[in-house]
């Protein structure tokens, strides 16, 4: 899969991710209750101890980690793969965890937050395909195009 | 054909030597690069590991301290917050206050700890001890068996005219959902905090009382479409009751529902 199409696939990614924190950032600080019509647990993971982290509700933190990833994709270069990698990874960590405990400790499934922990899984797989097919040229490459596989 | 054996000029051996090394320094310098990129993939694993790590620490560990047998504390301000106002059964406030306010909670729900600490304080000092409402709190157990075991023997305390009280002192020591830290020894401590018979109390929790009270909430809370805690309903004493639209109410906005309702019952 060429660099472009892992990175539109990215993009799609973190713009549902987007939308779905933002959406459950809205409803945290609107006081309204979450739309739950598959699972009816979102309110109660939404008020759970685990909603917030340090006193910052998780679904901030996690809107954060979409705009890092999406400032990440619009930059080229290795840097900005490297910190879409990095946040999409630790997204993905903090994602199994939260699931975890929707599982087995609040015992209650909130489907906002199943999607987004599969959005992050995907991008955490996405970004790091992209991140492992660009391998870049060694300083004292003899030809160092030639090692490049960015069909960017 | 006498070419074809013709030995390859030094010019010739030298390139196909130069094209060699070439070849070799690019196989090498690739192999190099990749093996440098699974570093700083490895390098990017370890680095999101920590944070998670860091993340789940803070997560379950974060404030949420309390829940141990032998160290309640806060009996002091759950003394001075509701010590002197009338108390009988789930009902904290004069009997004939002109408004009724009911709460919905859970014991083991962190927002109704936050509730009670940060805006519950308000509504009793405002409208509860001057005596134009009193309180209705009814007991919720859907987070799990911890929150059956603790209603139970907050529902018990009530006969004692303590509910309201061993309720605040519980909140205020509040341990993790579902830990199964609800135990005889921290429901003791609790009860004893407040001045209740605890032995009493927790015997109390599978009476028959105790299920109708909770039962009793539950069917209250089916008529409200309550769907979680903290839930308030404000209303004239005897009159309908309105819900708080506001998930995580505030004393302002029950405030505001309180003078409504002293409208409506014409005080």
């Amino acid at each position: 899969m060429s660099d472009r199409a892992l990175r539109t696939t990215a993009f799609v990614l973190t713009i549902l991710g987007i939308g779905i924190a933002g959406y459950l950032v809205y409803i945290h600080y609107a006081g309204i209750e979450p739309v739950c019509n598959i699972a009816h647990g979102c309110h109660k993971v939404q008020t759970s101890k685990y909603a917030d982290l340090a006193g910052v509700p998780v679904a901030l933190l996690g809107l954060i980690g979409y705009v890092t990833i999406l400032g990440a994709l619009l930059v080229r270069g290795e840097a900005a793969r490297m910190v879409a990698a990095l946040t999409a990874l630790i997204g993905f960590g903090f994602s199994a965890y939260l699931t975890y405990r929707e599982l087995f400790t609040i015992d209650a499934i909130c489907q906002w937050c199943v999607g987004s922990a599969i959005l992050m899984t995907g991008l955490a797989i996405v970004c790091t395909w992209r991140l492992l097919a660009h391998v870049p040229a060694a300083p004292s490459a003899a030809a160092p195009a030639a090692l490049t596989t960015d069909g960017a | 054909m006498s070419s074809q054996n013709t030995p390859p000029s030094k010019r010739e051996r030298r390139e196909a030597a130069r094209a060699e090394r070439i070849e070799r320094e690019q196989s090498a310098a690739a192999s190099d690069a990749r093996r440098r990129r699974l570093l700083q993939l490895g390098g990017l694993l370890a680095g999101a590991v920590v944070v998670v790590v860091i993340a789940i620490v803070v997560s379950t560990g974060g404030g949420k301290s309390g829940g141990g047998s032998s160290n309640i504390t806060g009996a002091a301000d759950t003394k001075a917050l509701i010590g002197g106002i009338p108390q009988k059964g789930i009902t904290l406030g004069k009997p004939d206050a002109p408004v009724t306010i009911v709460e919905f909670a859970d014991p083991q729900c962190p927002f109704c700890k936050e509730y009670t600490l940060n805006e519950l304080p308000t509504v009793i000092q405002k409208y509860v001890r001057t005596g134009k409402a009193k309180m209705d709190l009814r007991w919720l157990t859907f987070i799990g068996p911890d929150s059956v075991t603790g209603a139970g023997v907050l529902e018990a305390a009530g006969q004692q005219n303590k509910m309201w009280n061993a309720a605040d002192l519980l909140y205020r020591n509040q341990g993790e959902e579902n830990s199964g830290y609800m135990t005889d020894a921290f429901l003791t401590n609790v009860l004893k905090g407040v001045g209740a018979d605890a032995p009493k109390a927790i015997a109390g929790a599978g009476s028959s009382y105790v299920s109708q009270q909770i039962g009793a909430a539950k069917t209250l809370s089916s008529r409200y479409a309550v769907t979680g805690t903290p839930t308030i309903l404000v209303g004239p004493t005897g009159g309908t009751l309105k819900k708080d639209p506001e998930s995580a109410p505030t004393a302002a906005g029950i405030g505001k529902m309180i003078d409504a309702a002293q409208g409506a019952s014409g005080t």
